[in-house]
């Protein structure tokens, strides 16, 4: 198990360093100075070399980098050129209300994915197979901000049920951040459960179909516990890729969303950002989200290896 | 040494066997309705786009300040938006919007792919995992998180976002390019082409190409789906197109400003991505279902839940046998060589069945007949009338080529045929009790119990991902009610009774920790944890190399000697029928030819078949140039024939 959780290590960390280089070299893509993007119409050669000097943009790449990487290592992201705050500070107070949605949303979308998946895979070319899967076709091909404005104008505006402004910090009151993570999760969670339940219908039909499920019905073992507790098992490989894909589809989904629910989460601090070409800021959103997606992978490479006995290494 | 191999590649690789050209594909593709709806729906939102000035009956910049929000009027019959806009018109431009941003960034992401994977699969080695580390990176940013970025850098517009949707997607072609590439590459036929002095661009574009031309089409489709779903998020941002260029996001964003008091406001629009998008999408479903060969008709879908069954690894032996069948048909009855029939099949088969039948049969088949539904309603015959006994304590071989029915009628004993495949008629009895139309709970009570099977491949037959003790484990407190750590007791002494050394250390370890030999003690030892009286070896030792082979053959026969139990042994290899039974039964394209001691088979073989069968049959005493081959037996009237 330790060895497993270093073994992948080993390979998330130079992921990170890499993806901090090039989240680095972000600002020496844009044409023109990000001074003069800042400075707007009222800029002058003058003040735009006062405003580079100002932020350290006139020094050589390779001075800031080792400086910018530096200050990450110590979790300073550097200073939003708008506000004039601390990246990190901006970024932790955004994060809460992200992370919730995630969490929210990933939960809807396994307990779906998954239930859906089993329900239609043992069963499949029945009716409820095929009412089910085309349920996912659908799932997959509505855009979820568009769902999100449904369900809140049904559930919140028509019937009344829930809140239409949604976010409650969880320190405030847990029951309230909880029902306003009511719509935001299931608009999240039925697309991302929609890709987890194809792939575990796959998986499930492919795991059965298996020889040994064969050897252990010939054996005598009956079939819901080869069913359940063999084919779920063997399918449940591909369904965690499938976690780790919606993973960071949801974080992207989750910044579209925010807008329809008013979310104070990241989505709406880059939506901002990428407006202003605030790029310290820009920067911050993409590292950490980076992050994120290589964590939760992380965890589900140790996840594979402890189902997968081949995953684990010697 | 074998009749004809029956490898497990010849097993798993049907979809390969039925990957189709374009014309093919498109013959199939005629025949999925919800292809042809998505096809035409394509088709007509294209119409609408390139139609649109004529169809909209507004300008998509004409404003009706005396208009606004309203909602559905004569004059505009979807309302207007909040400038006064006419939602009608709106939607129909934004239909151009949605597919050249679509279309366009489409083909940004195939040309910035496609080679990109072309390079990584072609040359493989460095190139490979750079450009594959390349590729594991961009997994790590969401991939609007791309899209938000390119526009940070480069503003708002149509081009700009174009490229920074293609550029999301382009990774996904690669992969996709690059998978395609490297499986191409170890054909046989591009080594071929170095052969033959083609340079290594032509090769890749004159051979691999073509056969990404269909995948190519399936992922195009699904990304022109995807692609309208990202446009619209982004716009709905404000951060896609600009605001005066008629977008279905952009509608919604207006929409979502006035969701409280003009809620249906945001009905259109997202209809428009909806269908949009699932017509693209079920596009793709489709063009792969054709190309993969995957018929989804009704009939087919009836009899897969009519089986209701979850087994069905063996559809290409299903697929063999009708082959076999259609084979069998098309044998001209009229031959040159003029041929001797020497008698009826039926006559045949009577003549030459030697049922010197044991004392005490344990296992007797009667007149079974096996056949398959198939979807398009034709029912093929996979086992004729089949009569056979088993003694207690004896071991009968049944021998046959592949698709000779041999493995169909040891799954109909167990029940365990695979969808689509049923027992027609005739009778199985072990030790008394009729087998055959037992429901899965009756079956239940003899599986293991009474019945034991190991299947063939050794690896496949267990779960990869469970330890061999919790596979020997479940079985065993099934059927003797055991505490776990008494079934674990147990379990260690059938390891170690199959000859599996260190038993009870190896009950923690996984398959793959196995041997192949070693995998199939234990498949023989899960198929004895219910001490069976009757053991079906189907094809138990075909994967095994000779001297393991062997091993496992004694180890059955000494089995068979201490717990006393009978032996179906269903094998296409003489050698192994020789070494292991004896009686052994000859099946040929489903019929039972003839069933003899051993000895006597060997002597002096009463059928023509088999003793052609023998003839092929090399053995170290007796040289031969070349091997006699088997040509078929049966006139299209089902009469033997002698040549």
């Amino acid at each position: 198990m330790g060895k497993l959780v270093l073994y992948r290590l080993g390979f998330a960390l130079p992921q990170l360093l890499v993806v901090s280089v090039i989240v680095f070299s972000l600002t020496y893509l844009v044409p023109g100075s990000p001074a003069a993007a800042i400075l707007g119409i009222s800029a002058t050669p003058e003040s735009i070399a006062q405003v580079e000097a100002q932020l350290g943009l006139d020094r050589p790449a390779p001075e800031r980098f080792v400086e910018w990487f530096g200050g990450l290592l110590h979790g300073d992201l550097g200073t939003a050129y708008r506000s004039g705050l601390p990246v990190t500070d901006m970024l932790a107070q955004r994060l809460p209300a992200t992370l919730s949605m995630i969490f929210g949303g990933l939960l809807v979308a396994i307990v779906v994915g998954v239930g859906v998946g089993v329900i239609t895979g043992t069963r499949p070319g029945t009716t409820t197979d095929r009412v089910l899967t085309g349920g996912t076709v659908f799932g997959i091909a509505i855009p979820e901000f568009w769902l999100g404005m449904i369900l809140t104008t049904v559930f919140a505006a028509w019937l009344g049920w829930l809140p239409i402004v949604g976010w409650v910090p969880f320190s405030e009151n847990p029951l309230l951040w909880a029902r306003g993570l009511i719509l935001p999760s299931l608009t999240l969670g039925l697309t991302g459960g929609a890709i987890i339940a194809r792939q575990t219908r796959a998986a499930m039909v492919k795991s059965l179909a298996s020889p040994y499920t064969d050897t252990l019905a010939a054996a005598g073992v009956p079939r819901w516990k080869i069913l359940y507790r063999y084919g779920v098992k063997n399918a449940m490989v591909p369904v965690l890729a499938a976690t780790g894909v919606t993973f960071a589809i949801m974080i992207g989904v989750s910044f579209v969303i925010e807008k329809v629910f008013s979310f104070p989460g990241l989505g709406s601090l880059m939506l901002t950002s990428v407006i202003g070409q605030d790029f310290p800021l820009v920067q911050g959103v993409v590292l950490l989200t980076a992050t994120l997606v290589i964590a939760v992978n992380l965890l589900i490479d140790i996840g594979y290896g402890l189902i997968n006995p081949q995953a684990r290494p010697a | 040494m074998t009749v004809s191999t029956v490898g497990p590649a010849a097993a798993t690789t049907p979809a390969a066997k039925q990957a189709a050209g374009p014309r093919q594909a498109w013959r199939r593709l005629r025949h999925q309705p919800l292809t042809l709806a998505a096809i035409l729906t394509v088709a007509l939102i294209v119409v609408i786009a390139v139609f649109a000035p004529v169809l909209a009956p507004y300008a998509p910049d004409d404003t009706d300040f005396s208009n606004v929000l309203s909602g559905p009027t004569a004059a505009h019959p979807l309302g207007t938006d909040d400038l006064g806009h006419d939602v009608l018109s709106q939607l129909i431009f934004a239909a151009r919007t949605a597919l050249l941003v679509a279309g366009g960034s489409v083909l940004v992401a195939m040309l910035i792919g496609v080679p990109f994977g072309l390079i990584l699969g072609y040359k493989g080695g460095w190139y490979d995992r750079l450009g594959s580390r390349v590729m594991d990176l961009a997994d790590a940013f969401p991939g609007i998180m791309i899209g938000f970025v390119v526009i940070a850098i480069l503003g708002r517009g149509v081009w700009i976002l174009i490229f920074a949707i293609g550029l999301i997607f382009s990774m996904n072609f690669g992969r996709m390019v690059r998978a395609i590439t490297l499986a191409e590459r170890k054909k046989l036929y591009v080594e071929s082409a170095h052969v033959s002095g083609l340079r290594n661009r032509q090769i890749i574009f004159g051979q691999v190409l073509p056969n990404l031309a269909g995948p190519l089409a399936v992922q195009a489709a699904v990304f022109l789906g995807n692609a309208i779903k990202v446009e619209a998020a982004l716009s709905f941002l404000a951060l896609g197109l600009p605001d005066d260029q008629p977008s279905w996001g952009g509608m919604l964003r207006t929409a979502a400003e006035h969701q409280v008091d003009h809620p249906l406001m945001a009905l259109p629009p997202g209809i428009a991505i909806v269908v949009t998008v699932l017509a693209f999408n079920l596009l793709g479903d489709g063009i792969n279902d054709a190309l993969s060969g995957a018929r989804s008709t009704r009939k087919a879908r009836k009899a897969s839940r009519k089986a209701a069954r979850l087994a069905a690894s063996t559809l290409a032996e299903v697929e063999q046998a009708r082959l076999d069948a259609e084979a069998r048909e098309q044998v001209p009855s009229t031959r040159d060589d003029a041929p001797v029939p020497v008698a009826s099949s039926v006559a045949t088969r009577e003549a030459l069945v030697t049922t010197a039948a044991h004392p005490e049969p344990v296992l007797s088949v009667r007149g079974v007949s096996i056949v398959a539904d198939r979807p398009d309603g034709e029912v093929v015959p996979l086992v004729s009338d089949v009569s056979l006994t088993v003694g207690r304590g004896e071991v009968l071989g049944l021998l046959g080529e592949s698709g000779s029915g041999k493995s169909m009628l040891a799954k109909s004993i167990l029940g365990l045929l695979p969808p689509g495949v049923r027992v027609d008629s005739g009778s199985v009895t072990l030790a008394g009790d009729e087998l055959v139309g037992r429901d899965e709970r009756g079956m239940r009570a003899i599986r293991g119990k009474k019945l034991g099977v190991v299947f063939q491949n050794p690896q496949a037959n267990l779960s990869p991902v469970h330890t061999v003790g919790h596979q020997l484990v479940d079985p065993l407190r099934v059927h003797h009610g055991m505490s776990k750590a008494a079934a674990r007791d147990r379990a260690a002494e059938l390891l170690d009774m199959v000859g599996v050394k260190d038993a009870a250390g190896r009950l923690s370890q996984y398959p793959y920790q196995f041997s192949g030999g070693m995998a199939q003690r234990v498949a023989i030892a899960i198929a004895l944890a219910g001490e069976p009286d009757v053991l079906i070896l189907d094809e138990a030792t075909s994967a095994l190399d000779v001297t393991t082979q062997s091993q496992v053959l004694d180890l059955v026969l000494d089995l068979r000697e201490s717990l006393g139990m009978a032996v179906v042994n269903i094998t296409h290899d003489l050698g192994v029928a020789a070494e292991s039974c004896d009686r052994v039964a000859i099946l040929y394209h489903g019929e039972l030819l003839e069933v003899n001691d051993v000895f006597s088979l060997f002597e002096n073989p009463h059928h023509p078949y088999t003793a052609a069968l023998l003839a092929a049959h090399p053995t170290a005493d007796r040289e031969v140039d070349r091997l006699p081959t088997l040509a078929d037996f049966v006139t299209a009237d089902g009469e033997w024939i002698v040549r």
